[in-house]
């Protein structure tokens, strides 16, 4: 089943007279529980597409769905509403908010969410929990990116997006991230999609979408994806 | 190219720019505006006083002097010049207007100043040259002719001369007013010659010498060394007043006391609020331009040229507001000190040009180099190091565990609460300058409003309830005699007083006997509570007091001015009062023997009939009206103030909720991806500002009680003001700054719809 579908979406963006088409009639389904990865070269058109699936972005031109629900119409507050209880982000610079602890980023998330699930057991999931009163500061660049996985999964969310997550990673704490968002697609059932430029991380993907100057030029399904340790880094 | 790029990060942060250079603007402009105020004031009065030869001395002697007691007055080591001198009051035929008629032998002391017609002629048989302030409120011009009756003596003359005199600088015809009326009182001199024509010749001989009751002398000896060569020279007890014991210096300098005291406090507060504020976002913005002047260092500029690109903008900011500051200086100081203002209905003065007191110009000098050098000193810190250091973006400081996150209350704390605390920590400047501003702003309402308010409460005790008469009757001093004075008060059911001057010591005071059966006249303890007075003692004034360190029981000797008596009274209690005075009631007065002529009687009625004895009638609410235009004054400059402040409140609020929104953007921006909706991330930003609002209330009240007293106490030589602050004071201060704050705080929150989460969550940490 289909937790998300581009249908003709096109996303255009204006400056002045000049029109630069990010997405050009884009149609894609992707299954729930799956480990996806987008991948493209810069100015592809990758980012665009997960903005506009994590409702930060308003398509121009289609329709998205999203678990059924239309978003591509959404208010701004039904917007904020999207976020905070359908998909969760992870970024290459991972956003935690410095004056507050680790625990307090993850927890940050249950003022919002509907159906939180326990910082506390999300910063064990991690392996944070010996940190959990350190600030982000006090933290290497590998924790932090935890840290904001935690705060993503804290929301309960179907679907999690990643922009460029081992982007700011040395390979060693990349691979460590990289079997940490793998087990939550596999141990947790939810739908992991990444957005990278890194094609050896598309070889341990369930499904990979290749996308060039605004177009999906394929999306293809691997049978047997490699384990994070049989990847080449 | 770099000045291109100068003008162009000028309007990149035109909020902050823009709100530095009105910050800069209004601590200029007001603290230049009030000194403006006060200096002008004193420089104009210098000016009249030095052009019409303001006497230093006074020397009185009921019997007259002669032509030679000015030769043996002007033969004192150290008198420069003297001159005989008369003035009396005189009526204006068919019209109830007096006129001071005003005989001065030398000129150069207690002179005139022609404002239009002929110059001042000594020999002139027939000119008058009147008060110009007195011919525009009666329609009189050059030329016309006027006759001046007192008794049985006629002085009919031509108007020839419109003019000013420092002697009635504040054209009052007795104690009993408190403002010049024109249109009723006004002053003129006429030449000896005239006077002497005028009075006919049996009555010159019968008066000898007595024409001239006062000889005005300029000198520098201190009143001690002068009375006692006075003395010797005249070989009699005299009278003699320095200029200080005059309404013309006295209250006039009491006016620029009063302005000094108004410039050196409050807007001495806007100025380092100003300058503070700007120092925290001249910081900020070197903070956020740390990639860029590390680019440019990269580039290979000298440390020099950047440091000179950066500091320009310091320099520019800090020129560009004290310009802006210098126009809202001049501005401020003509509404309150300018020729149609409250000022001259009370001070009649021929200039009311502003002068910039040079201390201003100073640190106008000060602050523009202080600006630059905090400029220079924010840039330099971001040049720090190699290149490459400068290449990397501005880090706040790390956090820091608090003591207080232990604590239970932290732990139940909500997370925008605890996100706020924390983010004030982080950013202690920013948020003590908010504080700071907060205040601020807090202290200049609470201290203009309970200025207002103490005011206010000291005209309602004093002139309200103190006051307990409809009408206060003005006896002719020449003509009442005791039994008059007392058959009177009783026919019209009304208290009586009696007025003498007094010395204490070498310094002059009033002395008040008061004989009150109606209640008609009360007076007001150091509380503002109304007492009567009881017959034990004499009653002294704060100021006395203060000045003498007297306390009830103690004793206190005084001797009236002119006489050689000495008489010694027991303190029974300290008064608020009006002017610097000794009271006491008849009965304890008549114990000590002093002598006394009552001078007024306090009564309901007020159907006054003329009497003989009466020498004019003043109602209450002439007196409270007078009073008014004093009040007017004190609250135009009072609604300067609030003015200013919640401008200035809003300014560097605005500008800090700017530089806090800009710095927690990212945050705010990921908060927004996390699910938050515009309106809580408001909410939170806000809050922020709630927060230090409250603490900057709770600091601010206590602080603005804190600096009325002081400008109370600063005032005190002035008026036996006590603090009175009143709850609309309260509630207005606090609401004002409030909602000073959540406007601003609205202001700041509208901004996050507008955040970019992508391309803020895109760029490095």
């Amino acid at each position: 089943m289909s937790v998300v579908e581009f249908k003709d979406v096109s996303r255009i963006y204006k400056n002045g007279e000049h029109e630069q088409k990010a997405l050009d009639h884009v149609n894609l389904a992707l299954e729930e529980g799956k480990f996806i990865v987008i991948l493209g070269p810069s100015g592809a058109g990758k980012s665009t597409l997960l903005n506009l699936l994590g409702g930060l972005d308003s398509p121009t031109k289609g329709t998205i769905i999203v678990n059924g629900k239309d978003i591509s119409t959404l208010t701004a507050n039904e917007l904020a509403d999207y976020r905070a209880a359908t998909v969760g982000f992870v970024f290459q610079s991972y956003n935690l908010i410095p004056t507050l602890t680790v625990i307090e980023n993850v927890a940050l998330v249950k003022e919002i969410a509907p159906t939180p699930l326990s910082s506390h057991d999300m910063l064990d999931a991690v392996g944070l929990l010996d940190h959990k009163h350190n600030f982000p500061s006090e933290l290497s660049g590998g924790e932090q990116q935890r840290v904001s996985i935690a705060r993503a999964l804290a929301k309960n969310p179907k679907i999690l997006l990643c922009d460029e997550p081992t982007g700011a990673l040395d390979s060693e704490t990349g691979v460590m991230v990289l079997k940490l968002l793998l087990s939550m697609a596999r141990d947790m059932g939810k739908t992991i999609i990444i957005v990278t430029h890194n094609q050896n991380i598309a070889r341990m993907a369930d499904v990979v979408v290749r996308v060039k100057n605004g177009k999906i030029q394929s999306c293809e399904s691997q049978a047997a994806p490699l384990a994070v340790e049989e990847v080449d880094w | 190219m770099l000045l291109k790029k100068l003008f162009r990060t000028l309007w990149h942060y035109k909020a902050q720019f823009i709100s530095m250079v009105i910050m800069i603007a209004l601590g200029v402009g007001v603290f230049l505006g009030f000194n403006i105020e006060w200096y002008s004031l004193e420089a104009n009065l210098k000016e009249i006083y030095t052009a019409t030869g303001f006497a230093d001395y006074r020397v009185y002697n009921d019997k007259g002097f002669a032509e030679k007691d000015v030769a043996a007055i002007l033969a004192i080591d150290g008198v420069e010049d003297a001159t005989r001198f008369l003035s009396v009051n005189t009526s204006v035929k068919d019209d109830t207007d007096v006129i001071a008629l005003t005989v001065c032998e030398n000129t150069a002391v207690s002179g005139v100043l022609v404002m239009e017609g002929e110059a001042y002629d000594p020999d002139d048989p027939d000119g008058i040259w009147l008060s110009d302030s007195y011919a525009k409120a009666n329609g009189i011009r050059l030329g016309d002719a006027m006759t001046l009756t007192y008794k049985a003596v006629e002085v009919t003359g031509t108007v020839k001369g419109l003019v000013k005199a420092s002697e009635y600088l504040i054209c009052l015809p007795d104690e009993t007013q408190m403002m010049p009326d024109y249109t009723s009182y006004g002053f003129a001199y006429i030449s000896p010659v005239m006077l002497e024509n005028a009075i006919p010749k049996p009555f010159r001989m019968m008066m000898g010498n007595s024409l001239y009751y006062q000889i005005n002398v300029k000198s520098s000896l201190s009143k001690e060394d002068f009375v006692a060569e006075a003395d010797r020279a005249l070989g009699k007890t005299l009278l003699v007043l320095s200029k200080a014991e005059t309404l013309s210096w006295a209250e006039a300098q009491g006016e620029v006391e009063e302005g000094k005291t108004m410039g050196s406090i409050l807007p001495v507060l806007f100025l380092a609020i100003a300058i503070l504020t700007m120092v925290t976002t001249m910081h900020r913005i070197a903070a956020n331009e740390k990639t860029q002047i590390g680019t440019l260092k990269a580039l290979g500029f000298r440390d020099k040229k950047i440091l000179c690109h950066y500091t320009a903008y310091a320099l520019i900011i800090g020129l560009m507001g004290s310009v802006l500051g210098i126009g809202i200086g001049y501005l401020l100081g003509w509404f309150i000190l300018n020729p149609d203002g409250a000022m001259a209905t009370y001070i009649d003065m021929p200039s009311w040009r502003l002068h910039v007191p040079w201390f201003c110009w100073l640190v106008l000098i000060l602050i523009n180099v202080f600006l630059t050098v905090i400029g220079f000193m924010s840039v330099k810190k971001m040049l720090q190091g190699t290149a490459a250091d400068a290449l990397r973006p501005y880090t706040p400081k790390r956090m820091k565990h608090l003591a207080i996150e232990e604590t239970k209350l932290f732990k139940a704390l909500s997370f925008g609460t605890k996100w706020n605390l924390r983010d004030c920590l982080r950013h202690k400047s920013r948020s003590c300058m908010t504080l700071f501003g907060i205040i601020g702003c807090m202290v200049l309402l609470v201290g203009g409003l309970g200025m207002q308010d103490t005011a206010n409460a000291f005209v309602d005790v004093f002139f309200d309830q103190a006051n307990n008469y409809a009408v206060k009757i003005n006896l002719d001093a020449e003509n009442a005699k005791y039994a008059d004075a007392v058959s009177l008060a009783a026919q019209y059911e009304g208290d009586w007083g009696a007025q003498r001057s007094v010395q204490i010591g070498d310094r002059g005071f009033g002395l008040e006997i008061y004989s009150v059966t109606h209640d008609r006249v009360r007076f007001a303890d150091e509380n503002m509570n109304l007492i009567s007075l009881g017959d034990g003692g004499a009653y002294i004034s704060s100021r006395i007091a203060r000045k003498f360190d007297l306390r009830a029981g103690d004793t206190l000797s005084f001797s009236p001015y002119g006489g050689d008596e000495n008489y010694t009274v027991t303190v029974a209690g300290v008064l608020r009062s009006l002017s610097e005075s000794v009271v006491m009631t008849q009965a304890y007065a008549d114990t000590v023997g002093i002598d006394y002529t009552v001078s007024s009687i306090f009564t309901n009625q007020t159907d006054v009939a003329p009497n003989r004895s009466i020498l004019n009638t003043q109602t209450k609410q002439a007196v409270l009206d007078s009073f008014n235009t004093f009040m007017d004054l004190m609250n135009t400059m009072i609604f300067l103030l609030v003015v200013a402040a919640v401008i200035l409140g809003i300014v560097v609020l605005y500008n800090l909720g700017v530089m806090s929104y800009t710095e927690r953007y990212r945050e705010m921006a990921t908060l927004k991806v996390v699910g938050f909706k515009n309106v809580r991330i408001g909410r939170l930003l806000i809050g922020q500002n709630i927060w230090l609002s409250v603490l900057g209330i709770l600091i601010g009240l206590p602080a603005g009680i804190g600096v009325l007293q002081y400008l109370l106490n600063a005032l005190a030589s002035e008026y036996e003001m006590k603090l009175t602050l009143g709850s609309a004071t309260y509630l207005i201060s606090i609401l004002l700054t409030f909602l000073v704050s959540l406007f601003v705080g609205l202001m700041v929150a509208r901004k996050n719809r507008n955040i970019d989460m992508v391309a803020a969550l895109k760029t490095e940490e």
